[in-house]
């Protein structure tokens, strides 16, 4: 369904005809006054193409020459090959080099990291001696766990003295 | 509408000239610039009502279309497809120009170069100094009524009452259906009529 204004364009510009036209014109409240801008329509349609339209171009062949020099540098840019220092394989390969460096630091890190120093307590243990004639049935074993509270578990069996120097500290 | 042929351009057909550019010859886009360079470069001075920023958009216009002819399937007019580029290279600049200048018109320090079209082959007397001075000032009144459109009313207005397009076309190059184009040209003559009433009454 077209709306009133594009079926006035559309009688404006002659496009309407037939029974389109005459139901337009049949809705119209004052055909005399429509007709009258209808002309006056037109009227401005001839004065706008009389003068908006006989503009010249001037330098004619100097806007094509520029034009023309505008595509041939831009093909020349395009065909031109990139020399860029960061090609893909120069990155690729500063790339490997840095990860190389990284992990290299990090295993030399590492091994010079002092390990955990055994504690006291468990130097202490380990340097007791159980008297076989006191304790002829003795059974001692010794756990350190391996997560970072780094307990140690003495376990004993058949004790019947402890040394002077077993005192924990 | 009227094309800047010569009888030998003209039997070059535009179709084989687009197949010679898609190929990549300059030489073939050469030649339908020359066609075509006088009514785009007009078609945007009506725009923008300045004649380098109208240079500098017909230049733009033109190393797009060549930029793009590849993409060019045949499926509209050479013609119609050049000027959908050149309208959407001119309403952007017009929106970028309206934000910039926040919502500020065109200036109107321009040097027309009118000429009437039978001086081409009939010589002709120069108009006299009060006849110019009268043209200066009616194309003022016109710029300054243009100006006062959005720039999808211009392009309507001008593409159909200075390049006498059909509807179709001009919907075609705008991207837009034929009854907002209809109903554009209806708001932008009105607009016209009004502001222009006493000028073309009087002339």
């Amino acid at each position: 369904m077209k709306t009133f204004e594009e079926k006035w364009t559309a009688w404006l510009d002659g496009q309407l005809s037939g029974k389109e036209l005459a139901e337009f014109e049949a809705s119209l409240p004052d055909l005399a006054a429509a007709q009258a801008e209808k002309r006056d329509a037109q009227k401005l349609g001839a004065f706008l193409k009389d003068q908006l339209g006989a503009l010249t171009l001037s330098n004619e062949e100097f806007f094509s020459h520029q034009i023309h020099d505008r595509i041939a540098r831009d093909s020349a840019d395009r065909d031109r090959p990139r020399s860029s220092w960061w090609t893909i394989p120069r990155l690729v390969w500063s790339g490997a080099t840095a990860l190389a460096l990284f992990v290299i630091t990090t295993v030399v890190l590492m091994s010079q990291h002092p390990s955990g120093e055994q504690s006291e307590y468990l130097t202490q243990i380990l340097n007791s001696r159980v008297d076989p004639a006191a304790n002829p049935n003795a059974t001692i074993y010794i756990f350190e766990s391996k997560n970072e509270n780094k307990v140690t578990v003495l376990w004993t069996e058949g004790l019947q003295t402890l040394p002077a120097d077993y005192a924990a500290k | 509408m009227q094309t800047e042929t010569t009888p030998a351009q003209a039997d070059v057909s535009e179709l084989d000239l687009v197949r010679r550019c898609q190929a990549g010859e300059t030489e073939a886009f050469d030649q339908l610039v020359t066609r075509y360079r006088t009514r785009v470069f007009a078609m945007i001075y009506n725009m923008v009502h300045n004649e380098q920023d109208a240079w500098d958009l017909a230049q733009d216009s033109f190393v797009k279309a060549w930029k793009s002819i590849g993409r060019f399937r045949g499926k509209s007019s050479f013609y119609t497809w050049i000027y959908r580029i050149v309208m959407n290279v001119t309403i952007d600049w017009l929106r970028k120009r309206q934000i910039k200048a926040g919502g500020a018109e065109f200036d109107d320090a321009i040097q027309l170069k009118e000429i009437d079209p039978a001086s081409k082959t009939v010589p002709k007397a120069d108009p006299l100094p009060h006849q110019r001075m009268e043209r200066k000032e009616i194309r003022g009144r016109i710029d300054h009524a243009i100006s006062q459109l959005s720039p999808e009313h211009r392009a309507v207005i001008l593409m159909k009452e200075i390049e006498e397009m059909q509807y179709h076309e001009i919907a075609e190059t705008l991207g837009c259906s034929i009854g907002t184009v209809m109903s554009r040209l209806f708001y932008a003559r009105k607009k016209l009529q009004n502001t222009l009433r006493d000028v073309y009454e009087n002339v």
